[in-house]
């Protein structure tokens, strides 16, 4: 009986979970991308870690014209998800209309795959799998001198994944943010009396440096261009 | 062969000729007064060969009283220019209709232009103040009928006029006194004069917190307290700058007239004598510009009036891939939308945008309404059929005191590959997929309908923390474990170890190498740097029976001695060694 309540329970769950998606899919297939993004927005604060639903929450923003705010959620998306072929697409063709590109200038495609072809999570995982498999064959080694070699491999393994995880997770702490309002001014200082020396479209992708009140120092990463834009122009990775 | 080549190039000569050719017609006003004269002109441009008049349609409400042409002759083209002026015939509103000209066996319009007429009048109000009271029943109520159908810029303009009783004399007024910031509103100047004069020069006005623009001039006529007068008008399009108090400054006229002289030696011989220039000024007028309320939308770009239309199209419906297609955004409407914001194009996707200056001007037949042109030169990347959103723009009704946005319809645009290889753009033609498949346009894909996500093990891993405390655990263990178990083998294995040393020994040293690491593993003892002494005090402390101990002495200081002998040891004498060695371990490893 227990079980069966709980079957049900479930069950229920199951269904409600799909009828909003369903809803959400039916908004956006009628081209209605603001209800559908509201919808997607109201399920992201249950399940914050979902790269679906950022990516879903993109392709919302860029049908409505909003480049900047699709190319930040793709990039969130891409973070949590980086094997998915869906969000490598859309973020890839989102950024190709700024001008800019996901793979840097220079470097292999397949080795910027092969870099991202774990979640930072799953590298942690892997790290922690690493050291364990270690700890393990140490001990062996220890207890009984055997399996030395094992452990030596063991250990490089460890070591060479620790650097990848370091690197990885140095890149994506790096404070990152895409161009959110249609035209936004590069300015020398951090305010309007200040003149404007460039202006950026949406959707490109700059480096915060620092920040001063509502101002905050940007830095282009392509075109080297420093300056200071406002805050509210910019939307963080 | 060279005759069908020169008829080609005529009639290309002659194709062209003809597609310049154009007709305008403008009049000087659109609201006057049944007294006044109304100037139409039309120009024909662009034609060649003999002169041909345009027709005027039919004109009830006017009488036709003068005609004028010029012609003049750039480059082998045409100008003609035809001036009419004319007369109303009836209060009310009527339409100019299109004027045609017929050249080159095709018929060319002009737009209807509206006019209306109403009643010279004066206001009432002044009226009143100066016919008796009893002739003031009826005609007061046919002047405040008649001055109700003037526009209030002609009504205060007339009111003004009828102030004055001198020769000369100079009013303005402004159509809005208290305009919206960017709001377009007409300043006229009449110079009134019931006499002739010559050498009058006229001053524009100054004006603070106004912008302002030449809007043409024109010519009247108007009768007050009897007397005709004629006048030279002068229209300005004046917008506020800013919210705040505004003011036109005084224009001015400077003139002189003829007068003759008093002598009798003048009059006789008719002589004239000029008189002294003579300056009338108009009154300084004071506004108040109201700033525009706050929720303006993204895309307002500070036009203020009502009226404004926005249309949108694409040069061309269909194009190649990396070929230029011009969209033009044309808006309409009152005032000087010169001064107005530049519109921003959304980008659009898969095509490259390149925006060009925008063009302004006054509209031909309507010189109170003005258009501005927003071009941008679309390069679509890739082919396939697209559509571009439609443009927004906003502007301020002053009337209903609300922003209205106009919205174009979207344009479509059929994109096919590029014919040109090189040209590197299409898409579709760079990456060929075969099998009869051809890419037309890129797009996002769509979305994950199944959001439910499960994590991977190795994102799971990292949760695990009792896992890592075990693992680290059984590390600490082990090593633990080593260091402890280093010591206690040793022990175990002291007397088995030394045993297989005594086997295998072939020197003396070896004997005494192997006792040293029995004692070594066995006590803990280092022998090698304790004299005899010390080592049997040692090994006493730790239990060790004084038999063996003796035992142990003598066969140390024994193997001390032969160690260092100058003879090599006999297999005999090591070997008795070597057993009685074996023996004191024996019994150590017994009895201890």
């Amino acid at each position: 009986m227990k079980k069966l309540i709980l079957s049900l329970l479930f069950a229920a769950v199951c269904m409600c979970g799909q009828a909003w998606a369903s809803t959400a899919e039916e908004l956006y297939q009628n081209g209605q991308y603001a209800q559908a993004l509201s919808a997607y927005e109201q399920q992201l604060k249950d399940y914050p870690n979902n790269p679906f639903l950022y990516y879903n929450i993109g392709n919302c923003y860029f049908k409505m014209g909003s480049r900047g705010l699709a190319i930040a959620n793709y990039y969130r998306a891409f973070e949590l998800n980086p094997r998915d072929a869906d969000i490598r697409h859309n973020l890839e063709l989102a950024l190709s209309g700024s001008g800019e590109s996901l793979v840097p200038p220079g470097m292999p495609q397949a080795l910027h795959r092969s870099f991202f072809v774990l979640s930072v999570t799953e590298l942690k995982g892997l790290l922690w799998a690493c050291a364990w498999l270690f700890c393990l064959l140490a001990g062996v080694w220890l207890l009984t001198r055997k399996a030395g070699k094992l452990t030596v491999v063991a250990g490089v393994l460890l070591l060479l994944v620790a650097g990848w995880f370091y690197i990885r997770h140095s890149w994506q702490s790096e404070p990152l943010a895409v161009v959110a309002s249609p035209k936004a001014e590069l300015r020398s200082g951090p305010g309007t009396n200040f003149p404007a020396s460039a202006t950026v479209t949406q959707g490109h992708l700059v480096q915060v440096t620092d920040q001063k009140g509502t101002w905050q120092q940007v830095v282009l990463r392509g075109e080297g261009l420093k300056g200071w834009m406002e805050a509210s122009a910019l939307e963080h990775i | 062969m060279k005759k069908i080549f020169l008829c080609v190039c005529f009639l290309t000569w002659a194709t062209l000729a003809m597609a310049q050719v154009r007709l305008t017609a403008k009049t000087d006003k659109t609201d006057l007064a049944l007294d006044d004269e109304l100037t139409l002109t039309v120009q024909v441009s662009g034609i060649s060969g003999t002169m041909v008049m345009p027709q005027l349609p039919s004109l009830p409400a006017f009488n036709v009283f003068s005609r004028e042409t010029a012609q003049s002759i750039t480059n082998g083209h045409t100008t003609l220019s035809f001036r009419y002026i004319m007369i109303p015939r009836m209060v009310g509103r009527t339409t100019i209709g299109p004027v045609t000209f017929k050249y080159g066996g095709k018929v060319y319009q002009t737009e209807p232009i509206n006019i209306r007429i109403y009643r010279s009048a004066v206001p009432a109000s002044a009226q009143t103040q100066r016919q008796p009271a009893k002739t003031a029943g009826t005609q007061q109520a046919a002047q405040a009928d008649a001055s109700a159908q003037m526009p209030p810029l002609e009504r205060e303009l007339a009111a003004q006029a009828y102030n004055h009783r001198e020769p000369y004399f100079l009013v303005s007024a402004v159509s809005n006194k208290t305009p919206y910031v960017g709001q377009s509103f007409t300043l006229a100047v009449r110079f009134y004069y019931a006499d002739g004069f010559y050498e009058a020069a006229y001053s524009n006005p100054t004006v603070s917190n106004l912008f302002m623009e030449d809007n043409g001039r024109s010519q009247g006529r108007q009768t007050l307290h009897g007397t005709v007068y004629n006048y030279e008008e002068k229209r300005y399009t004046l917008s506020g700058a800013g919210a705040g108090p505004a003011s036109v400054g005084e224009a001015s006229v400077t003139y002189r007239v003829e007068s003759l002289g008093n002598s009798l030696f003048d009059r006789f011989f008719g002589g004239a004598v000029v008189s002294k220039p003579v300056t009338v000024t108009s009154q300084p007028i004071s506004l108040s510009v109201r700033a525009l309320p706050p929720g303006q939308p993204a895309s307002f770009y500070g036009a203020v009036g009502s009226g404004f239309t926005m249309t949108a199209q694409l040069d061309k419906s269909e194009t190649e891939a990396g070929d230029a297609v011009t969209l033009a955004v044309m808006v309409k409407g009152p005032g000087n939308l010169k001064t107005t914001s530049d519109l921003v194009f959304p980008s659009f996707l898969g095509f490259t945008s390149y925006p060009s200056v925008p063009q302004s001007g006054v509209l031909q037949n309507d010189s109170t309404r003005s258009y501005k042109l927003f071009q941008t030169v679309l390069v679509p990347q890739a082919s396939g059929t697209y559509t571009l959103e439609g443009i927004s723009w906003s502007y301020f009704d002053p009337t209903a005191k609300v922003y209205k946005t106009l919205t174009a319809r979207p344009l479509s645009l059929k994109v096919l590959p590029s014919a040109n290889p090189e040209r590197k753009l299409d898409f579709g033609s760079q990456t060929p997929l075969g099998n009869g498949i051809e890419t037309l346009q890129q797009d996002i894909r769509y979305l994950k309908t199944d959001t439910d996500t499960s994590l991977s093990l190795l994102a799971r891993l990292p949760e695990w923390k009792w896992l890592h405390a075990l693992v680290f655990m059984w590390l600490a263990v082990c090593l633990f474990m080593a260091c402890i178990g280093k010591k206690t083998a040793a022990k175990k294995h002291a007397y088995q170890h030394a045993k297989t040393q005594l086997k295998k020994a072939k020197t003396y040293e070896h004997i005494s190498d192997a006792l040293s690491g029995y004692i070594r593993n066995k006590w803990n003892i280092s022998t090698a740097s304790l004299p005899l002494k010390d080592i049997v005090t040692a090994l006493q402390k730790r239990g060790v029976s004084a038999d063996s101990l003796r035992t142990f002495a003598t066969l140390w200081k024994e193997l001390e001695s032969v160690r260092f002998a100058p003879v090599a040891p006999t297999d005999t004498a090591l070997s008795a060694f070597v057993t009685r060695a074996a023996q004191l371990l024996k019994t150590w490893e017994k009895h201890v």
